[in-house]
């Protein structure tokens, strides 16, 4: 047995240990699946790693299985996948997909749906749907449970909270914020720069402002397309709404972030709440455990958390950004079938709420409205329980990295003040449609914006 | 005699068979690594390339991919910027790296330890570089900003701005490449024939006149070589500007390797990326060769 494997079972025990006490262990037992095929997974190195290491050091112990974990950059993870899933031979038996990736992995026909694996398999009810992510219609092209295949689970659903400063907002008078329009007005009297910045999101070209953003352009009723599931790709991106949203995004950032907000990624969000310079931010969930740990935070136990505010007309939106795991389907039968044991386990009420002990974000409801909800340390669970009446999955299609790409840069450049948002959103709105009509999609567009 | 001469003449003849014989591995060699590699990337070019049911499907679309290329609105700014970056950064890198190795070289004492503290930077992995480096540029708890305000200074906008972007990029590659020009000329300078200088100074040239008149054009074989090198290099640029600004604020780092990765790796567009790098290999060499007739434009001059 190395330093790792005894590092794992002894982490294992402990919180076997700490886990017999609960009323909920003895009640539910962890799902038992036999004696399987020792199996890999590719794994993303993210704040929730600590945590799923230490179940799979729990299943180990807890099974005798064995799992080995391929630990990856973010950066790094989709060309893995990629290369494994293409060589003919996957080294992996499980891997972990960004939520955007999953589109090109099922529509190149790389994967296993789980039912093939085994046609007992079935998600517990409990499991949160994640926006249907895992299900996959081929003829339709799209991510639905209704003629669809079940390819896909969600390890981690991230979801952005509107986390703030529970001391500063009561010293200030101000209630947390239920609108966007609210967040303004409490920033902009928050802000003190360079000692405080009244809230802090994403402003970097990419991923960063897109995602970030998105939300905010939900609650405010815009859309990218009219109606991908139903295959009708007009391009609604440059709607007034969507255009309201965009002024709203810039004000909150340039009014109040600190002067760089145009660059600002997820670590220096994190960074700038962490070191008590911001009063409230738009942060994924996955961040809060390391707000609460003294080795990395100035601010523990200070963060609250709410549900991301409503827009104008009062409806609230968030972005679904979730971790999927995939069996590709050129592994031996028998890893198959071991991981999808591994998942049975995985999925099962306990080891669920031992992922959430640990600092991971369980995927089932009844984790959320167990005891566990009233810990300290998972204060945040109600807001983002309530986060998934609303949170959903979006550019779900096979251009959706282009359509990512386009938006990250536009609306970047809109925010530091290279094109107006009317421009911006015109030039964005042009060029998905050209790319919609390149594959053939039946796209349209809207009359464009004044500039 | 007539024997001997068949003999001497088939002996010739197998080895010069033998000779072209022997060759056969490394052009094997060759070709599997370097002319397979170019061909395929030719044939991607003029392609698009899509997966289902896990098999790879292969469209021949040469004049769509042209089409996005002339059509691909971010690839302007990446080539301004880049072209900026190159000429920028090789000019500075080459001035000063010179600088230094004549200075060096000209030390009575501690030559070695100055020699070992230039090229540290060298040493360092680009990845270390650009987060390194951006934390030293964070407005909020960057080291340079930090001084200002301690000096009284307003705090500086380094990878925000898109005025200053580039510019703090650049500074980072000159930091980081200095040392290699300086490493090649360095070597030269200390290969240069000593009874020449120490004429030049018997006869009274001033130091100046030793380093414009004798030193430089002594030089230039290796000026050439570094120049190249560096040029090559600067046009590959990607690690350290990924991690410092990914291309941003807007288009305003935006370089041309980065737009690449993008199509390529993150679009996932094959055939468009491999167009798209050839577009870049044909760029590299055209500016060389602009580079070399202005080279020998200037000699003749």
């Amino acid at each position: 047995m190395d330093l790792m494997t005894m590092m794992r079972a002894s982490a294992a025990a402990l919180m076997l240990a700490g886990l017999a006490t609960t009323p909920a262990a003895a009640q539910k037992p962890f799902a038992d699946v036999g004696k399987q095929a020792p199996i890999t997974i590719l794994v993303a190195s993210t704040p929730w790693y600590p945590a799923f290491e230490k179940v799979v050091g729990l299943y180990e112990q807890q099974t005798g299985n064995q799992i080995k974990l391929d630990t990856t950059p973010f950066g790094g993870m989709l060309e893995k996948a990629r290369n494994a899933v293409r060589s003919g031979k996957s080294p992996y038996d499980l891997m972990f997909l960004d939520t955007q990736w999953t589109i090109e992995f099922y529509e190149g026909g790389f994967l296993a749906p789980l039912k093939e694996i085994d046609a007992s398999f079935d998600l517990p009810k409990e499991v949160l749907s994640y926006g249907d992510s895992g299900w996959w219609n081929a003829q339709k092209r799209w991510r639905t449970p209704d003629g669809g295949k079940l390819m896909a689970y969600t390890v981690l659903g991230n979801v952005q909270l509107l986390y703030y400063r529970a001391d500063i907002l009561k010293q200030a008078g101000i209630a947390p914020p239920k609108t966007w329009a609210d967040v303004l007005t409490a920033c902009t009297k928050l802000t003190d720069p360079p000692k405080m910045y009244g809230f802090v999101a994403r402003g970097e070209k990419g991923n960063g402002i897109r995602y970030d953003w998105h939300s905010v352009m939900l609650a405010e009723g815009g859309s990218v397309v009219k109606d991908p599931a139903a295959g009708d790709y007009t391009v609604t991106i440059n709607s007034p709404q969507v255009k309201a949203a965009l002024d709203l995004y810039t004000d909150l950032l340039k009014k109040c972030g600190p002067p760089n907000y145009g660059t600002l990624g997820q670590g220096d969000v994190i960074q700038l709440l962490s070191t008590g310079k911001a009063a409230m931010g738009d942060v994924v969930t996955a961040a809060f455990a390391s707000f609460e740990d003294p080795a990395k935070s100035a601010v523990v136990g200070k963060l609250e958390t709410v549900a991301l505010p409503a827009g104008r007309g009062g409806a609230s939106g968030a972005v679904v950004g979730n971790w999927n795991a995939v069996v590709p389907k050129d592994v031996p039968d028998s890893q198959k079938k071991a991981a999808l044991a591994f998942t049975r386990w995985f999925l099962s009420y306990d080891a669920q709420r031992a992922f959430a002990q640990a600092g991971g974000i369980p995927n089932r409801s009844d984790v959320y409205t167990s005891d566990l909800a009233k810990e300290s340390k998972l204060r945040w669970m109600p807001a983002y329980l309530e986060t998934q009446k609303f949170a959903r999955q979006e550019l779900g299609y096979a251009e959706g990295a282009q359509v990512e790409q386009i938006l990250g840069l536009r609306l970047n450049q809109a925010v530091i003040g290279e094109m107006s948002s009317g421009k911006a959103l015109n030039t964005a709105a042009k060029e998905i449609q050209d790319l919609f009509v390149k594959n053939g999609r039946k796209t349209g567009a809207l009359p464009p914006l004044p500039e | 005699m007539q024997d001997a001469l068949t003999t001497l003449l088939l002996s010739a003849l197998a080895n010069r068979t033998f000779r072209y014989w022997s060759l056969l591995p490394a052009v094997l060699l060759f070709v599997a690594l370097t002319l397979y590699p170019l061909v395929n990337l030719v044939r991607m070019s003029v392609s698009t390339i899509e997966f289902a049911q896990g098999v790879e499907i292969w469209r021949f679309t040469p004049r769509a991919n042209f089409a996005q290329l002339l059509a691909d609105d971010a690839l302007r700014p990446a080539l301004v910027n880049t072209l900026v970056f190159v000429v920028v950064s090789v000019t500075i890198e080459m001035l000063i790296g010179l600088a230094l190795a004549i200075a060096v070289a000209g030390l009575a004492r501690g030559k070695t330890w100055a020699r070992t503290a230039m090229i540290l930077p060298i040493l360092v992995p680009p990845v270390a570089i650009g987060s390194m480096w951006k934390l030293m540029y964070n407005y909020d708890f960057g080291i340079f900003n930090q001084a200002l305000v301690a000096l009284g200074a307003a705090p500086v906008n380094w990878l925000g701005s898109t005025s200053l972007a580039l510019a703090s990029v650049i500074v980072v590659d000159i930091w980081h490449w200095v040392p290699f020009v300086f490493l090649i000329l360095f070597a030269a300078v200390e290969g240069l024939p000593v009874d020449l200088i120490e004429a030049a100074r018997v006869d009274g040239a001033t130091r100046w006149q030793i380093v414009w008149r004798i030193m430089i054009p002594l030089l230039r074989p290796a000026i050439v070589v570094a120049f190249l090198f560096r040029t090559i290099l600067a046009f590959k640029v990607f690690d350290e500007v990924f991690l410092l600004t990914s291309g941003g604020p807007g288009t305003a780092t935006e370089l041309i390797n980065l737009h690449l990765y993008k199509v390529f790796f993150e679009q996932n567009q094959l055939g468009y990326g491999a167009l798209l790098s050839l577009a870049v290999i044909a760029a590299i060499v055209a500016f060389l060769l602009v580079a070399q007739r202005v080279t020998v434009a200037v000699r003749a001059s």
